[in-house]
This record gives structure tokens, sequence and C-alpha cells, in this order.
């Protein structure tokens, strides 16, 4: 054993709770030491304490750095704030990194996907900053800022040069948007002259998706301002296999919060048959985040040999293995080839 | 035979306009304003790139720039001249500003999103 991290969990709502179990299972048997803090978040707090995200629980993120999160379900229309857009504004995670790689026991049309996405998480269109500035006319402020997209970009560059990357691409639409999307651009561009090693380009967002479903190989990292970064991770997940495998983190200078990007799926809740997978391959980045790196290649080379055999999946691939035995079924795999 | 452009128009709804307070997007090197009342209009809150930074809590981390929307909400029935009164008595006070958003309700309800 090494060093002992305190991770905060918060299962969520939904099926959150035991989708959180068994990935904590999965990760407590891949040899790292982690001491988990259990925090209350989502829909099962409003009775409790009157919010989507206590007091209590953001306390607890602040002091421990790092969290793991199960999915969380926004009420639309009962003027409850988002807990997952709180998280953002309060710890200021500006930076949402969406790895989309094959699987390779999904089939899909392609050989090699391989993106990282580096979405900014907190400016352009989300600023929540919306007027009807008539009776018939609406308007939303898209935001961007030079420091917002100085490190966003600045973060892209050090995170692919740290795992080894090749090339970075800002995508934008600079070319209709000359103020907002050029201002991200020309940071990027500023931040790219620090990092020579690392090969860099733009491209317009249009023309980026085109290129993403006839060719997705060429790519290697993404830098997108929120709004096409929302649009565009989705659109890499569904290229992997949609989101019950996408991983995701919100990272800030002050904290990570690792998170599968689904939803909580009330209605299978209590039932033990969704599939994990997308919280794991969460808990595998946050693993990389700690720097542990052997438990976190452990952990997706058994899920990918489960997936593999087939044996003991979950419904969505095709098999009937609840929630628990697709765990278990990965962590006696771990234990096979250690 | 109207155009799909006219049959659009049509269908237009008279609402009941109200203004309510104004949305002024300031521009400070010295951090978070602050704001006396200004005639009737009262300052609710100030948030910068979305995030409220007053009242409240505002985490160290979080990045500001040197824009800052302060929203200020009628204490009373207020008219435009009411507006023109309280800009001037702002730039008086000093405060360099990039634009001014009135607040209206339609039928009661509020035209503006609240910050977050």
């Amino acid at each position: 054993m090494g060093t002992q991290h305190v991770v905060t969990m918060l299962p969520g709502e939904g099926t959150g709770p035991e989708i959180c179990e068994a990935v904590r299972m999965v990760i407590d048997a891949s040899g790292v030491d982690i001491k988990w803090e259990y925090e209350d978040i989502g829909l099962d707090c409003l009775d409790k304490y009157g919010t989507l995200l206590p007091d209590k629980t953001i306390q607890n993120i602040a002091k421990n750095k790092v969290a793991l999160k199960g999915p969380t379900t926004t009420p639309i229309g009962t003027g409850h704030k988002s807990a997952n857009v709180t998280l953002r504004k309060v710890f200021d995670l500006y930076a949402n990194v969406r790895p989309a790689k094959l699987i390779p026991v999904l089939k899909r049309p392609w050989d090699k996907i391989d993106i990282l996405n580096f979405r900014e998480n907190t400016e352009d269109c989300y600023a929540a900053i919306e007027h009807m500035v008539s009776d018939e006319v609406a308007q939303c402020l898209k935001v961007i800022t030079w420091p917002g997209s100085y490190r966003i970009a600045e973060f892209a560059f050090k995170w692919a040069k740290a795992n080894g990357r090749k090339k970075i691409y800002c995508v934008h639409k600079a070319n209709i948007m000359k103020m907002t999307d050029g201002l991200f651009l020309d940071a990027f561009r500023e931040v790219a002259k620090k990092y020579p090693e690392i090969e860099s380009g733009d491209i317009i967002v249009d023309n980026c998706c085109m290129q993403l479903v006839r060719n997705p190989a060429q790519f290697d990292c993404l830098v997108l301002p929120n709004l096409y970064g929302d649009i565009l991770t989705d659109l890499c997940a569904g290229l992997v296999g949609g989101l019950g495998f996408a991983p995701g983190a919100n990272v800030g200078d002050g904290c990570a919060i690792f998170e599968a990007v689904h939803g909580s799926a009330p209605k299978y809740a209590g039932m033990k048959k969704v599939n994990p997978s997308a919280v794991l391959v969460s808990g595998v980045m946050m693993l990389r985040w700690l720097h542990e790196t052997a438990a976190a290649d452990r952990i997706e080379k058994a899920m990918f040999a489960v997936l593999e055999e087939r044996k003991h999946v979950t419904y969505d691939v095709g098999g009937t293995a609840t929630t628990d035995e697709y765990a278990q079924a990965i962590v006696e795999k771990m234990h096979a080839k250690a | 035979m109207p155009t799909l452009t006219d049959v659009a128009k049509a269908t237009k709804k008279k609402r009941k306009i109200t203004l309510v307070g104004i949305d002024m997007y300031i521009i400070t090197e010295k951090g978070i304003p602050a704001f006396d009342d200004i005639g009737p209009f009262k300052c609710e809150f100030i948030s910068n790139r979305g995030t409220k930074v007053w009242p409240g809590f505002v985490s160290p981390d979080l990045l500001q720039v040197n824009w800052y929307r302060c929203r200020f909400m009628a204490t009373t029935d207020v008219q435009d001249a009411d507006v023109n009164a309280f800009l001037d008595a702002l730039t008086k006070k000093g405060w360099w500003w990039s634009a001014a958003q009135k607040l209206w309700n339609y039928d009661g309800e509020a035209g503006f999103s609240k910050a977050y």
C-alpha cells in the first residue's frame, strides 16, 4: 500500500448509490488505499436540506480536493439550482475533461478513436445572462474572457504534455463570431507558442463535426468553448459507444470532481441492472489524477477483459448480469491477472 | 396568400411590459463594487462571468474579470426618466459602465435571468 488518499464520494440519486457501491468495490480491490467520505448531493437532499447541494458537502469537497460523483438529476421548472452547475461555480471547475476512447470490444465502424476533449466549463452562453429585450426578442450574452480562454488552453497543453499527447486543435467559429471566438482562438495561439513540441492548429466547429464522423482517428486533443464543447463531447461519446462508457472530470485550480455524464435513470433505481462503466472509468481517470497509474491500468484491463468475454455484462451490452455481478467479475479478473 | 413571415408575425401576442430594474455592466479594477441605494434603485446582486459574487460566499478560487453585472431593482414604481436620473447619478459617482439593460416584467413574469 502506498499513500492513503481521502476522496469525497457523492453517490447522487436514482441508480447513483448502487453504481457507486459497485465502483467502490472495484477500486478498493485494485490495491489503492482510499478513505472514502460519503456526502449527500441531488434530489434526495431536498427534503433534508432544502437544496440539491448542502453546505456540508461543499465543505467536504473543499477539504479533500477530489471527489467521485454518481449521477444526479436537476428537476425542471422547480427553481432549484442544478447541483452540477453550482459545483462548477463554487469551485470554479473551469476544465471539463472528456476522453473519448474506443473500447475494443464494442463494435464500432472505426479502428481507432482516442480523443481528449478539453471543454471550457464556466463561460460562453452558460454565464446565465439572458434578457427579453423586447416582447418579441430574447437575448443571451455570450461571455468569453481572455483569462478564461487562456487558462483552459494552458490546462489542455499541460495535460497533453504530461500524458504524451502530440496534437491539439482549437475548435471555434471565429470566422463569424470574430470578437468572442476570436478572443478564444487568440488566447489558444498565445499559449501554443509556449509548447512548440506539441502540434497545434484550429478548426471551425461545423467542419470539426463533419470530420469527426468521417475520420475521427485524425484527432488527438481538442480545446473548445463551453457550448461547442457541450455538443461535441457528446458527439465523441456517441462515436465510441454512448454515454454508458464516457468518463468525465471537472477540474479547477483547487479541486477535481470525476463523474459520468449520463443521467441517474431513476426508473431503474434499486434494480441493480444498470451498467456502472461510466462511473468506473471516471474512477480510473481519478486514479490517474492521483498518480495511481498501476491501479488504474489494472481496472481498465480487467474491465475490457470482462466486456470481451461477455459472460458477466449488463443488459445494455447484451448480457444479463447485475451491476454487482459485473463489478465482481472485474474484481475477479484483476485478481486472476495479479 | 400570406408568406410564412407574415404568418409568424401575426402570431405576436400583446403583453403588458413593466419596468422593474436595470442591469448595469460596470468596469472596475478595484474588485467587487459596493453601492448605496441610488434614487428608487437598490442593488440586489452582483455577478462576474455569470457567477454571483455579492451578496454571500465567493470562492477564493473564482476567476473574476474587470466587468461586473450589477442588478439594481426598483423599490417603487419607476419610469424611463428614473433610469436616466439613475445613470446620471451613477456616472457622477465615478462608476465607468459599458452598458445598461432595462429589466422588464412581461405580464408580471420576469424577462431576465438570475445569476448562479
